[in-house]
């Protein structure tokens, strides 16, 4: 095995098997995308059988669902809740609301690009995205985790000014707390 | 019936309120801003109308005027009142009546936010729904979203090769565009 700093460690790879194959869900929808959530985690679509879960409090969970249209409001408690989340965590952007605004790209309390306030791993394109979709979109999340691409957490960290202009640009009364990874 | 009542309701305030027979089981009356403390009153204790339905409010603003629009519902003779107010745009203050119904304190709260329509005497906090708001209230209708959304929040650019469907159509059957839709074509 090479040792350069591109190549990965064995550690690593069982690591991130593990991580994979336990995909922990915050319990917390924004938009009309969370309905999609229940028939995907019952006995027809059963997405237990991926190790896809629910998770009852952001520090026990490990992906963070945006479902559907994000309003500014409620984008002050998905930037509180995905802080408190351990590393690593991902962030799936869930209808087409996430990705360009969908139908509200012209509303004034919905943000339009998620991914300029929240790293976002893996997109979900659709409205709504069916349970088969929704699976199809962990599978990818799962491909990239054993891939060691999904990387959005240390996007975040790294980047953390840009985000945190963005936010603050529509956040206008800031009351949480500044970090210093 | 709806006749009578509207008959009673002139009666007893003359020239202070107008109205007319909507429809079916609809009365519709248009009085002041001094009147419809009184009018609600009346009808909430000598007529029986104990109901308030909704209260909303509409921008008239080719008239620069808003128009508060109260309905007001008896379950003895099952009629709604639609008691409409205008107030002035530039100067919008309307009497509060959450003494009369505790529930009009929540829709006066939404209507004083969404059309910055203030309410002498109302107590309640200032922020109901929006959070952070500094622009001027968004639903008035000279408040631009689409420029707004612009300019707030990040455009993401659309395929080069994406085609608008109302001109497929326009070519296809030679309608016409109509003015108000013209700014969201492509």
């Amino acid at each position: 095995m090479v040792n350069d700093k591109e190549s990965r460690k064995i550690v690593d790879i069982i690591q991130d098997f593990a991580r994979k194959s336990s995909l922990f869900v915050l319990a917390y929808g924004t938009g009309c995308g969370a309905i999609e959530i229940p028939p995907t985690m019952t006995s027809r679509y059963d997405a237990e059988r991926f190790g896809i879960r629910g998770a009852a409090t952001p520090r026990q969970a490990d992906v963070l669902l945006i479902t559907g249209y994000l309003a500014t409001k409620s984008l002050k408690r998905v930037i509180r809740a995905y802080e408190q989340m351990q590393n690593p965590k991902y962030i799936i952007g869930f209808g087409s609301c996430t990705i360009n605004g969908g139908m509200y790209w012209d509303s004034y309390n919905t943000i339009n690009r998620l991914d300029m306030y929240m790293p976002v791993d893996v997109y979900i394109n659709g409205c709504m995205p069916r349970p088969e979709a929704v699976i199809a979109g962990f599978a990818k999340l799962q491909k990239l985790i054993q891939a060691g691409k999904a990387d959005g957490w240390e996007r975040y960290q790294n980047n953390l000014e840009f985000y945190r202009k963005n936010q603050k640009k529509i956040i206008h009364n800031w009351v949480m707390p500044d970090y210093n990874w | 019936m709806e006749q009578e009542l509207l008959d009673l309701l002139v009666e007893h305030f003359q020239d202070r309120i107008a109205g007319s027979v909507k429809s079916d089981k609809r009365v519709e009356i248009f009085t002041s801003t001094s009147a419809i403390e009184d009018v609600l009153m009346y009808a909430k204790n000598v007529l029986g109308y104990i109901h308030l339905v909704h209260f909303s409010c509409v921008d008239w603003i080719e008239e620069n005027e808003f128009e508060l629009m109260y309905a007001i519902f008896s379950p003895k003779s099952k009629i709604t009142i639609m008691s409409k107010v205008r107030v002035d745009r530039e100067n919008p203050v309307a009497p509060n009546i959450d003494y009369i119904w505790r529930h009009a304190n929540t829709f006066e709260r939404e209507i004083r936010e969404m059309f910055g329509i203030e309410f002498t005497g109302l107590i309640a906090e200032k922020e109901m729904i929006l959070e952070d708001w500094i622009e001027m209230p968004p639903m008035r209708r000279d408040f631009d979203t689409a420029e707004y959304a612009k300019k707030t929040f990040f455009d993401r650019p659309g395929r080069e090769d994406a085609q608008d469907v109302r001109e497929t159509i326009i070519k296809r059957t030679g309608e016409e565009l109509p003015e108000f839709s013209k700014k969201y074509s492509r």
